[in-house]
């Protein structure tokens, strides 16, 4: 195993990242209002389809994404009419709200005629000056959505920790009753959340067929929004943590195919079910350390219902 | 002199339970007006309204003699009337500041979240200052004691404007000190020229602190005086009402037997404010007598309990032995269920019955697993049907059309009336009773009091806990009293009713 | 109107002046505490309507003329003997995951995983063919046993986690399904694959290995489903621990109180669900395909939660509600090959589905009241 090929693997990983990193963003911003997001993986197919029939339409990768963000949005509207005015069992509306979305993804991918029809995707810009340096200038030539990837980030994150309107939002997730009678109106403050969250969840998925594989296929995302909601977990809920996890399983894909490329003999299918399993150990180390139980959201997957009591 | 706060007339009901049916309240300016009560009296329910939280079905509000309407606790707000309620509405992980900024109004010019910030910190420094304490507005909220989050709300209030201050039941969760501190900081606050409301039961405060003082009893204003012109007794007696004309107290037939349950030294960890739920219960009871626990709630009645029957919650150190069956503490609550212990909690839907199950099955559970309902491959439902139904009609259960209806939909007394059904259809050698009568008629009460000692007269133990003074001296062959987690004192029939009712008064 | 029906909690505050009366109304959200058995079916059938309405426009759209939609689903399905054979053939596994479902939701345990025990089912099943365990008359019970079995551990895992450690079963479950994917197709394309072909599936099953026909092309698969429906009726509605599971699914406070064995029963109902998703597996691998193939389970997952869902974790209901989804699944296909609709409109059909009746659960739990002071000055 010789530095080139971890080098390709280390200037690969950020594009395995991304994903889950901007997945798990959103979840973050609907959870801290107290809303469970479990349709994660349908809103990512649905902005991974709207990307790409709006590359095929229009071309333009900047413009895909951004429609990609909006269409997500749009079907989360029915989510977040379900579980906010609803009062429907969150995890029941995230599942079926999956389930919906890989249905209807992919009877208009078949209909349209998208499956496959490969696309243009973004090019890769350097990070002047370190992609200057010598054989490590390869890590900092990634495409416009990685770069873009961090300032989002950092904007969640002072958002949430700097701004009046994040602690609002951050009171409706905590202690809604608390928020109420501060006279802050619980469901309309959930309801941007959910919106704004899913545009993120749809723009992870974008990510997957515009940028990453410029095309489409149903189910492409293969449960990522899963391994997203457990990553949101992993990281407390802090924007920070989630991107290192996403780093994490960022680089533990990256490593699969540069393991089948150096030669190394693996059971592929084994190799395959790694994000799932260290998903699942890592679901099992939080519930080991229990230090996360602290920082979750106080009324995160309960309805709120002003209701009277005696 | 104008009323700053008045209510006239309001009626108030929950899901077809009438808790307010016709109150009055009028607090003026510059006073420290009581609201007193026992639990359930309607204080809550109407301060509760006057905060917009929730609206009268009938009935009018008045602020500074002006008629009003809220549709929410911001219109309250606006009105300059601020409530600290008994659970705090604070959002715990947040520092003081973040808190009050929620509550705060919109600064006038622009400022930046960190110039927000700031400026309430300074703001909270000063109000708290010209109340005599001290807060650190950058501390989070979970770090500070009780004592100091319900400052932090009082702060909160103050400094969204308010001059009509509303407290529920503030010193319910405060030590002595912290108390007194406490209602001396509003009385200068209405020495200031504020309208302050203090709801509550404790006789003691009243007073001592308050200048009127309005009592409720059953949903309606009963009198409205001076504390000053009465004396404890005379408000007990408002408060309390006259002893109902039903049952006086009935000793036993024989004498009380062997010790049937024994509890030591029972305790629950210390919060980290030093606080314990239980301190120490030291508890024992006979075989054929009815040991009446008095008190408030909230000093760990609950927990005494839930201790007892083996329910999750925190773990306590101690020993609480049953007759012929060792500690208690090692067995889990399903191995209890078969040694006799008859419960009768509290939280009726919570603990006792299974709201969407029906009237049958919840009957049913209590002895299927002796095996008189069948084998375990079959339940025989016909002889669960004719079982309920007899146990209806022994114990009197209303409202059964069938006893595949849910449980639900009975009534609070013939709810009680069926998990008694269900209990004493066991012939149990211990009884557990918290708050058996709550929510009942007077007709019900007597039913269930009736029931509990026939069950001490067939010889069983039974434990009463009730905040219900009259209930335990009407039924407790001995009455202890239960305050601060521990039990302050014994006293045999026929009990002094003024005694018990200070000794509660002196601690809680 | 309806805003302020819809979300009291912003209703607009009132001007603090004079009360005013008709326009200024507040309502208030309140939890209902039951609701007539009439109403609730009215309101469910109202649902369901309200979903096929939407799956007929959505399919019209898609290009079947309306009026054939009624000729396919309902006459074609249920009156064709052939289609109807299909159908009974299709609901065997269907009953089966679909029962799975109920019986874990019963225990509040989200098994979401019953594909992955389906799929361990079918590899249990076909190793015992593979190996060549046991004697002939032996072998199909043997198969039947090793299904069950790895159904049944496959399920092990996520409830010791959620019961020991807290461990959400949903992620735990799902994620076991991908593992078990993966794992299906590295033995279909490794080491069990047959070489006879380049196809990705198992060698083909003996005769004895597979589950007898009953006459007239019905096969065995939909008895087998039939018995372990009534089974599983028996275990919820006649022994003694359908009692305590309703208590556990009702309130397992009250449970735990009144000394029902939470642990026990939830364990119990939890390892039954994996072992009849691993008949399903079986029942598919032993009974339609007839080897280990890669894609059998597709579909099943979001089904049996469908069923349970629809059926209000009723067995009975359960098979009812097995057999029409089993329909859904046949005249899905046959709109594929007439209309060339593609398959995965069965799915978004399924979904709408349970939108619309997890949507009008809302007007069964809750009720609004108008509030407000009667009396103006």
């Amino acid at each position: 195993m010789n530095g080139g090929v971890i080098l390709n693997w280390l200037a690969s990983t950020p594009d395995f990242a991304v994903p889950y990193a901007l997945a798990a963003l959103g979840l973050i911003l609907s959870e801290r209002a107290g809303v469970l997001s479990l349709g994660a993986e349908g809103l990512m197919l649905v902005g991974a389809l709207a990307g790409i029939g709006a590359q095929i339409a229009i071309g333009q990768p900047a413009v895909s994404l951004a429609l990609a963000m909006l269409a997500a949005a749009t079907v989360s509207v029915l989510f977040a009419v379900m579980v906010i005015w609803l009062r429907v069992n969150q995890v029941i509306a995230g599942l079926a709200l999956v389930f919906f979305c890989q249905g209807l993804t992919a009877l208009v991918g078949s209909l349209a005629g998208w499956t496959n029809h490969a696309t243009e995707g973004i090019g890769a810009m350097g990070l002047w000056p370190l992609s200057l340096l010598p054989g490590v200038g390869r890590l900092f030539e990634q495409n416009a959505m990685v770069w873009l990837t961090l300032p989002l980030f950092g904007a969640v994150a002072w958002f949430f920790a700097r701004t009046a309107t994040g602690l609002r939002l951050r009171a409706v997730g905590e202690n809604p009753q608390a928020a109420d009678a501060a006279g802050i109106r619980v469901p309309a403050w959930r309801f941007a959340a959910v919106l704004a969250g899913s545009a993120l969840v749809g723009l992870a998925g974008a990510y997957i067929s515009v940028v990453s594989t410029k095309l489409w296929i149903a189910g492409m995302t293969g449960g990522r929004g899963w391994i997203a909601v457990g990553l949101v977990i992993f990281a407390r809920w802090s924007p920070w943590k989630a991107l290192v996890g996403a780093l994490l399983f960022g680089c533990i894909e990256a490593l699969i195919p540069q393991l089948a490329a150096a030669g190394v003999q693996l059971p592929q299918y084994f190799v395959m079910m790694t994000p799932y399993a260290v998903t699942l150990g890592v679901m099992v180390w939080v519930a080991l350390s229990r230090r996360g139980a602290d920082e979750e959201p106080g009324a995160l997957g309960q309805a709120y219902v002003r209701e009277e009591r005696r | 002199m104008p009323n700053a706060l008045e209510l006239t007339g309001i009626r108030k009901s929950f899901d077809g339970f009438a808790a307010l049916t016709d109150a009055h309240f009028a607090a003026r300016w510059g006073e420290v007006h009581a609201l007193l009560g026992e639990n359930g009296a309607g204080k809550s329910s109407l301060m509760n309204i006057a905060a917009g939280l929730y609206a009268p079905e009938a009935g009018q509000l008045l602020v500074d003699d002006n008629a009003v309407r809220f549709a929410g606790p911001r219109d309250a707000a606006r009105q300059r009337i601020g409530m600290v309620h008994q659970h705090f509405k604070l959002v715990r992980p947040f520092t003081v500041a973040q808190n009050i900024l929620l509550t705060a109004p919109p600064s006038a010019e622009f400022r930046s979240h960190g110039e927000r910030l700031r400026d309430i910190a300074r703001d909270i420094r000063n109000k708290a200052s010209a109340l005599g304490f001290d807060i650190d507005p950058m501390r989070r909220v979970d770090t500070l004691s009780i004592a100091e989050q319900q400052r932090v709300e009082i702060l909160k209030v103050l400094l969204a404007g308010a001059r009509i201050l509303i407290l529920d039941e503030p010193t319910a969760v405060l030590t002595d000190q912290e108390a007194a501190r406490l209602l001396q900081t509003v009385q200068g606050l209405a020495r200031g020229g504020a309208a302050v409301v203090l709801v509550t039961h404790k006789m003691a405060d009243v007073k001592t602190y308050a200048d009127r003082v309005t009592v409720m009893r059953g949903g309606r204003t009963v009198a409205t005086l001076r504390p000053q012109d009465a004396s404890v007794a005379e408000l007990v007696k408002l408060t309390v009402g006259e002893a109902v004309a039903a049952s006086a107290f009935r000793p036993a037939p024989s004498a009380r037997g062997a010790v049937r349950l024994s509890v030591r030294g029972l305790r629950t960890p210390a919060s980290p404010e030093g606080r314990r739920v239980l301190d120490g219960v030291d508890l024992v009871l006979h075989a054929g007598e009815i040991y009446g626990l008095a008190g408030v709630g909230g000093n760990g009645q609950g927990e005494l309990a839930g201790a007892i029957l083996g329910l999750p919650g925190e773990a306590v150190e101690g020993e609480i032995r049953l007759e012929g069956q060792g500690d208690l503490k090692t067995m889990a609550a399903s191995a209890r269920r078969g040694l006799g212990i008859a419960a009768i909690p509290a939280d009726r839907y919570g603990l006792a019955l299974a709201g969407g199950l029906s009237v049958a099955e919840n009957y049913a559970i209590g002895r299927v697993h002796t095996g008189r309902y069948g084998p375990v491959w079959r339940l025989r439902r016909g002889r669960i049907q004719a079982d309920t139904q007899e146990a209806v009609r022994a114990f009197d259960v209303q409202g059964v059309r069938s006893v595949a209806q849910k449980a639900a939909l009975l009534s609070g007394g013939n709810a009680q009336k069926l998990v008694l059904a269900r209990e004493f259809g066991k012939s149990p050698a211990l009884v557990l009773a918290h708050s058996p009568s709550r929510g009942l008629d007077v007709r019900a009460s007597a039913e269930v009091h009736a029931r509990l000692r026939a069950a001490r007269d067939g010889g069983a133990a039974v434990l009463l806990i009730s905040e219900d003074l009259d209930e335990v001296l009407q039924l407790a062959d001995r009455v202890g009293v239960m305050t601060r987690g521990r039990i302050a004192g014994e006293f045999a029939q026929p009990a002094d009713r003024q005694a018990i009712g200070q000794a509660m008064v002196d601690h809680g | 109107m309806a805003e302020a029906a819809l979300a009291p909690d912003t209703a607009r505050g009132a001007a603090p002046h004079r009360a005013q009366p008709l326009a200024r109304r507040r309502y208030a959200l309140e939890i209902r505490q039951h609701m007539a058995w009439r109403w609730q079916a009215l309101i469910l059938a109202a649902a369901l309507a309200a979903g096929f309405a939407i799956s007929a426009a959505i399919l019209v759209a898609a290009g079947v003329p309306a009026d054939e939609l009624a000729n396919e689903f309902v006459t074609q399905t249920f009156l064709d003997g052939q289609n109807f054979r299909a159908v009974l053939f299709q609901a065997a596994p269907m009953i089966l995951v679909g029962l799975a479902g109920s019986l874990a939701f019963r225990a509040r345990f989200w098994n979401l995983g019953l594909e992955g025990q389906m799929i361990w089912g079918a590899i249990g099943a076909t190793a015992v063919s593979i190996w060549q365990l046991g004697p002939e008359p032996l072998r199909l019970p043997l198969m039947f046993a090793a299904a069950i079995g790895c159904g049944l551990l496959w399920v092990l895992g996520p409830a010791w986690l959620k019961l020991r450690l807290g461990v959400n079963e949903i992620i735990s479950t799902l994620m076991l399904n991908y593992m078990a994917a993966n794992f299906l197709l590295h033995l279909v394309y490794g080491a069990w694959k047959d070489p006879k072909d380049s196809f990705p599936y198992s060698p083909q099953f003996r005769v004895f290995e597979r589950l007898p026909e009953l006459g007239a092309g019905i096969g065995s698969a939909i008895l087998l489903a039939g018995i372990v429906a009534l089974l599983a009726w028996w275990l919820v509605g006649v022994s003694r621990a359908g009692l305590y599971l309703r208590f556990v699914d009702a309130n397992p406070r009250v449970a735990h109180a009144n000394g029902v064995p939470v642990r026990r029963t939830i364990y119990g109902a939890v390892l039954l669900s994996g072992a009849m998703a691993g008949l399903a597996g079986f029942a598919v691998a032993a009974g339609q395909e007839g080897r280990l193939t890669q894609a059998f389970y597709q579909g099943y997952g979001f089904s049996g939660i469908l069923i349970a869902f629809l059926a209000r974790n009723n067995p009975l209901a359960a098979t009812v509600v097995a057999l029409l989804v089993a329909a859904l699944f046949v005249t899905g296909r046959s709109l594929q090959v007439f209309y060339q609709v593609p398959f995965s409109m069965v799915q978004l059909i399924q979904a709408i589905i349970v939108v619309c009746v997890a949507s009008s659960d809302f007007f069964i739990r809750h009720r609004l009241r108008r509030v407000g002071t009667e009396t103006a000055p």
